[in-house]
């Protein structure tokens, strides 16, 4: 089954084209915008300008990838929430115009739910590529992080999900964002505070981690944002190592809060697999702590390539291979809505 | 007026206050730092208007709507414009478009590119003054 996968939730248009056998996936292609050269200038903020730009950037995408009566696709699958209501449009209404015009099956998917599925696609250098893919077994805990959320998610097969916690203010992503603003980064701040982080001391200050004392799985980097924001106002002159240590106490009290909580789900719930999912799975400190306390634990962590961890299409497609295996997951092309709030089922 | 919080609960206290007197039709600026409690704020109104949809911070989706349960308010409209680096993507984003008699919106940052930029119905003005205690000017 070939399924072409759009993704335009937030700052990114995106397309993919995944084929799936069974439980096997092989992505065709996967495009995302703003990694276009001649397109750099569209990408960045604002979905709903960029939704313009995005209007017409995508038909030229899809041009040159698919042939003009959509043969070879079997299914559309397209992001019809979360996110923000103008952007996801651009997305929605390309898929229902394609749908209507091949006569193909639309199938709508939720953001997060191919966070989740990314863990599903092939690394692109396999060192045996012959073998099959490992993919994650059910139940499976996933923690997705990303600059609009972070919530931990019990799979306990395809299309059934339960959330079990969330942030209730800060998405981690954001946190790194703006205390990276704190320290006079660069955008993106989640990599630059990796990188600072590498000379600083973690123990120089301990900064809050939001929730850890609260049995439930939800999170808060709100208070851990303004900690960091009144310790650098407290300081006088920041020298270049204070930043650092600033940097690498932060780093580690949102990485402790996120793999003590995920751990402290995997006693409660006793998954056979953990998924980590979203930009934030970039971050090399939350990953090699995350895979040594699964390891421990005797839990396989999977951890999608970096570029199915940032938005893109390719993860909507898997997701959207997955519910065509059942066609009550099929919706008519004229009644299907961008739905900003949408949740996972 | 200018009030003084000591906890998320008081901040809370002064939102829901502050959302009686709302009518709806009301475009509502939020300036202030990081940290200040602009987000805090605009939940305890969410709340104060039967809102069950959980308000988070809008940074990345940069506009979050949540539908409520009132008389004159059926929608909060909630926009960040933290993230924005060219002015002309305000004008994109076409806010007045959500402008509507049943809707009250709140704007985060909407002074990132400087003053004037929104026609406000409130500025609410928000100051982070240590780490319990913020200042909040009605």
């Amino acid at each position: 089954m070939k399924v072409i996968g759009i993704e335009t939730s937030c700052d990114e248009t995106a397309i993919a084209i995944v084929s799936g056998h069974k439980n096997q996936l092989k992505v065709e292609k996967s495009v995302v915008l703003s990694q276009i050269q001649t397109h750099r200038q569209y990408g960045g903020v604002v979905p709903e300008v960029a939704a313009r730009k995005h209007i017409e950037a995508i038909f030229p995408m899809l041009e040159k990838e698919i042939a003009k009566d959509g043969s070879g696709i079997d299914v559309i699958a397209v992001t019809a929430g979360p996110g923000l209501a103008p952007a996801l449009r651009t997305g929605v209404e390309t898929a229902k115009t394609l749908a209507w015009l091949w006569g193909k099956p639309l199938v709508p998917v939720c953001h997060l739910e191919g966070h989740i599925y990314a863990s599903w696609l092939p690394r692109s250098k396999r060192i045996l590529p012959f073998l099959p893919i490992t993919t994650p077994k059910f139940p499976a805990l996933c923690l997705i992080v990303s600059g609009g959320h972070s919530e931990l998610i019990i799979m306990k097969g395809h299309g059934q999900f339960e959330r079990i916690g969330e942030t209730l203010d800060d998405a981690a992503g954001e946190a790194f964002d703006k205390v990276a603003k704190m320290l006079g980064l660069k955008y993106p701040g989640g990599p630059e505070i990796a990188r600072l982080a590498i000379r600083g001391d973690k123990t120089k200050f301990d900064f809050p981690r939001g929730l850890l004392d609260r049995q439930n799985f939800d999170f808060s980097f709100s208070g851990l944002k303004t900690s960091v924001l009144y310790t650098l106002r407290k300081m006088n002159l920041v020298s270049d190592q204070e930043r650092a240590n600033v940097a690498a106490s932060f780093q580690e009290a949102v990485v402790d809060v996120l793999v003590r909580k995920t751990m402290r789900a995997a006693k409660e719930y006793k998954p056979k697999s953990i998924i980590l999912a979203g930009g934030v799975a970039a971050n090399i400190q939350l990953r090699k702590r995350l895979q040594k306390k699964g390891r421990e634990a005797r839990i396989k962590v999977f951890v999608p390539p970096f570029t199915y961890s940032l938005d893109n299409a390719a993860m909507i497609a898997a997701a959207g291979y997955f519910r065509a295996q059942d066609e009550k997951n099929f919706v008519e092309p004229v009644s299907l809505s961008a739905d900003p709030n949408l949740d996972l089922i | 007026m200018t009030y003084e919080t000591h906890s998320e609960k008081e901040t809370h206290e002064l939102a829901a206050r502050f959302a009686a007197t709302l009518r709806g039709g009301e475009l509502i600026e939020l300036v202030g730092d990081l940290g200040s409690g602009k987000t805090t704020f605009v939940r305890g109104v969410a709340e104060a208007l039967g809102c069950k949809v959980k308000v988070k911070s809008p940074t990345f989706t940069v506009m979050n709507e949540y539908p409520v349960d009132n008389d004159k308010i059926k929608k909060i409209v909630h926009a960040d414009f933290y993230r924005f680096e060219d002015p002309a993507h305000l004008e994109a984003l076409a806010l007045g478009d959500y402008s509507d008699d049943d809707t009250v919106i709140f704007v985060e940052w909407p002074d990132i590119f400087g003053e004037g930029i929104l026609t406000p119905t409130h500025t609410i003005n928000f100051e982070f003054v240590d780490e319990i205690t913020r200042k909040i000017e009605l």
